[in-house]
């Protein structure tokens, strides 16, 4: 009996021995691209295009990132961005709060056909849509300005933002705001004092949605600005990944700056993000 | 100074939008209160009108007779909607949806007409500067339909050519996405030390922001200085056999772009698809393996006749959403071949649309080719959805 134990323990531990390695090897694949940017930013101007495999290169300098924020604008382009999508995050999730909101607690004609148009408009790819929103804001003449911008991407995230609050609020017991109307307050009253503070977890992932997939965006930024000074940091990076070998470091350079926070929110809040999908989907 | 300006430039935007939103809800206001009194009808017929004339006319090409009849029509519409089927029911609900009704409107429906508009005339290059002055472009029917079909919308790819090859990226990238997802989702699922610390790494791909991943990983496969390359020569300089086996650096970028892009595309997206499965996975009751396990099932068959009938339910809405996304990712091949002299070679419908659009201008063309994709992907997915209803039902 002892002996079969023994045998079995054993089992287990290779099997361990092998998961671990396995989860090793895909681990270092996920991380090894990330490794591979923060050692270019960190080689020398004159190193910048070598076989070095190694992550800390021989003569490591910071030079990269100095001259990534002295000599090209990379700070305007965060700002600009920032801006862009912080405006685009708060118009989009204000929009979404209510609309979800009469989604979940009321019945009026026009609901299920409201339910299906939002679903159904998760269909259109968001490519489609570039051209006629491109030619509209060239006939508003808004072409290169934050306006522009922040009207192209307002409502690209709304649906989806509508779909995961009006899951959570769903799962808000209707007592609370019974009881609030009992004691006097309005419908509106009882959505802003006591349904909104509830669904704070809620609205951060919106929020997060929204934000992140302004921030990386890429393809409408592309076509609506033109003068470097307006660019995104996506758009930024890009030109100089893109022109010349010198300013590989430089790209890597800013790639690790975008890179980290936007990196440690995210898995600061995966958690949420994953079950406001999971919520969302299974509420619907 | 230029920050300041530009923080003032979007402050005033949002308060914009916000007295927007009030207007909006004072004139949606007026429809729930005055609606049954007997000067209604006419008093709206008569103000609104000419209120969103003097506001919108300048943004909507002129203060003209035509515009001004649009919007008595689209009041007469609405009051009328207000008295016959509302009748002053609903205020709350009708009020708190209107604000994102109207932006999806305007930013959404209203774009898709537009579309459909632009593809039965031409906006091109040359017709572009009447357009913006005037408002008005030829009309050619069908035309830009037939050329979708008939043309290419690069210089040298016809648009069978494009479909076939979306066609075997969507589903390469899918299958390897669910299929890299499932072994890692499984792997994690055990009693391991480390099991969040694995986690966080293996979801990199994921969080990191898509167009630095992208660029870093063509980087990657430049044919001397990427990593796959320089890793290939090492090879090669240790096991001098495998040249005979036609291993050898190859010019990833120019040769074999498609392939590249599938590769990096698989790198990004299995992340996904292994925490929704890993989701599914955990949410299995370990019960049913303990049953298996007194009846002596082997591990395939616990994952043959356990977990895969488990996890479907949870990974069947993620693999549509995987294939409607895959077939319309333009960022991946866009961000890997889109720059000047960049090649065609790996060019799927939508890039292939967004490049006939931004790159050869060929507004009304591609406007065309827009609504084409759209419908193949609108008849996929709601025959999907069909199929999926009819397999839950059968259960």
């Amino acid at each position: 009996m002892k002996k079969k134990m023994s045998a079995a323990a054993k089992r287990k531990r290779l099997n361990h021995l092998l998961l671990h390695t396995g989860l090793i090897l895909f681990a270092a694949a996920c991380v090894y691209p990330l490794l591979r940017i923060f050692s270019v930013s960190l080689r020398p101007g004159d190193k910048l295009v070598s076989m070095d495999l190694s992550i800390i290169p021989a003569g490591a300098t910071l030079i990269s990132y100095t001259k990534l924020l002295g000599d090209t604008m990379f700070l305007r382009w965060l700002w600009n961005s920032l801006l862009i999508t912080l405006a685009t995050s708060f118009i989009g999730v204000s929009l979404a709060s209510t609309a979800a909101y009469a989604f979940s607690r009321f019945r009026f004609p026009g609901k299920k056909v409201g339910m299906i148009l939002l679903l159904s408009s998760q269909m259109i790819p968001a490519g489609m849509l570039i051209l006629p929103l491109f030619l509209m804001i060239m006939k508003l003449k808004l072409m290169n300005t934050y306006l522009g911008m922040i009207i192209a991407y307002s409502v690209s995230s709304l649906p989806f933002s509508i779909w995961i609050l009006k899951g959570y609020y769903d799962t808000i017991p209707r007592s609370l705001e019974e009881a609030a109307l009992v004691d006097g307050t309005s419908q509106v009253g009882a959505f802003w004092r006591i349904i909104l503070p509830l669904s704070t977890p809620a609205l951060s992932i919106a929020f997060l949605f929204n934000f992140t997939t302004a921030w990386n965006e890429y393809l409408v930024a592309r076509v609506v600005l033109f003068s470097s000074k307006q660019y995104t940091w996506t758009l930024g990076l890009f030109e100089l990944q893109g022109q010349y070998i010198t300013q590989w470091g430089m790209f890597a350079a800013g790639s690790m700056l975008v890179t980290i926070p936007v990196l440690c929110v995210f898995l600061y809040s995966s958690k949420w993000l994953i079950s406001g999908l999971t919520l969302g989907s299974v509420k619907g | 100074m230029e920050t300041l300006k530009s923080i003032y430039e979007v402050t005033w935007f949002i308060l914009l939008v916000a007295a927007g939103v009030a207007v909006l809800i004072g004139y949606l206001y007026s429809h729930f209160k005055f609606y049954s009194r007997s000067w209604f009808f006419p008093a709206a017929l008569a103000a609104f009108p000419l209120l969103a004339l003097a506001v919108f006319g300048g943004l909507l090409g002129g203060y003209t007779f035509k515009l001004w009849l649009y919007f008595l029509l689209a009041e007469a519409a609405i009051a009328a909607f207000f008295r016959s089927v509302v009748k002053g029911r609903h205020t709350v609900p009708y009020l708190m949806l209107a604000p994102a009704f109207v932006g999806l409107a305007l930013l959404l429906v209203y774009p898709f007409i537009f579309e459909v508009y632009l593809s039965f005339h031409d906006l091109k290059l040359t017709t572009i500067m009447t357009w913006k002055n005037t408002g008005t472009l030829p009309f050619v029917g069908i035309d830009q339909y037939v050329k979708v079909f008939t043309t290419s919308p690069l210089s040298e790819t016809t648009f069978w050519h494009l479909l076939l090859r979306t066609l075997v990226w969507t589903f390469s990238n899918v299958f390897f996405h669910v299929l890299g997802g499932f072994i890692l989702a499984l792997m994690l699922n055990n009693h391991i030390k480390f099991k969040g610390f694995y986690r966080t790494l293996l979801v990199i791909p994921w969080a990191m922001p898509q167009v630095v991943a992208v660029l870093a990983m063509r980087g990657e496969f430049h044919s001397t200085n990427g990593f796959v390359n320089i890793v290939i020569n090492k090879l090669l300089a240790v096991f001098p056999f495998l040249a005979g086996l036609g291993v050898a650096p190859v010019q990833w970028l120019t040769d074999y772009p498609l392939l590249t892009c599938t590769l990096i595309n698989i790198w990004l997206g299995i992340p996904f698809m292994m925490v929704v499965i890993l989701g599914g996975l955990q949410s299995i009751s370990s019960s049913y393996y303990d049953a298996a396990d007194i009846d002596g099932a082997s591990y395939f068959q616990k994952l043959r006749f356990i977990t895969l009938p488990l996890v479907r339910p949870v990974m069947m809405p993620a693999v549509t959403l995987g294939t409607v996304w895959t077939f319309n990712n333009i960022n991946v091949i866009y961000l890997v071949t889109g720059q000047a002299g960049g090649t065609e070679q790996a060019d799927i419908l939508v890039s292939a649309l967004y490049k006939a659009a931004f790159t050869y201008n060929r507004y009304s063309y591609s406007a065309a080719f827009a609504l084409v994709v759209f419908a193949m992907l609108f008849f996929f997915s709601v025959f999907y959805l069909k199929s999926f209803d009819a397999a839950k039902d059968e259960r």
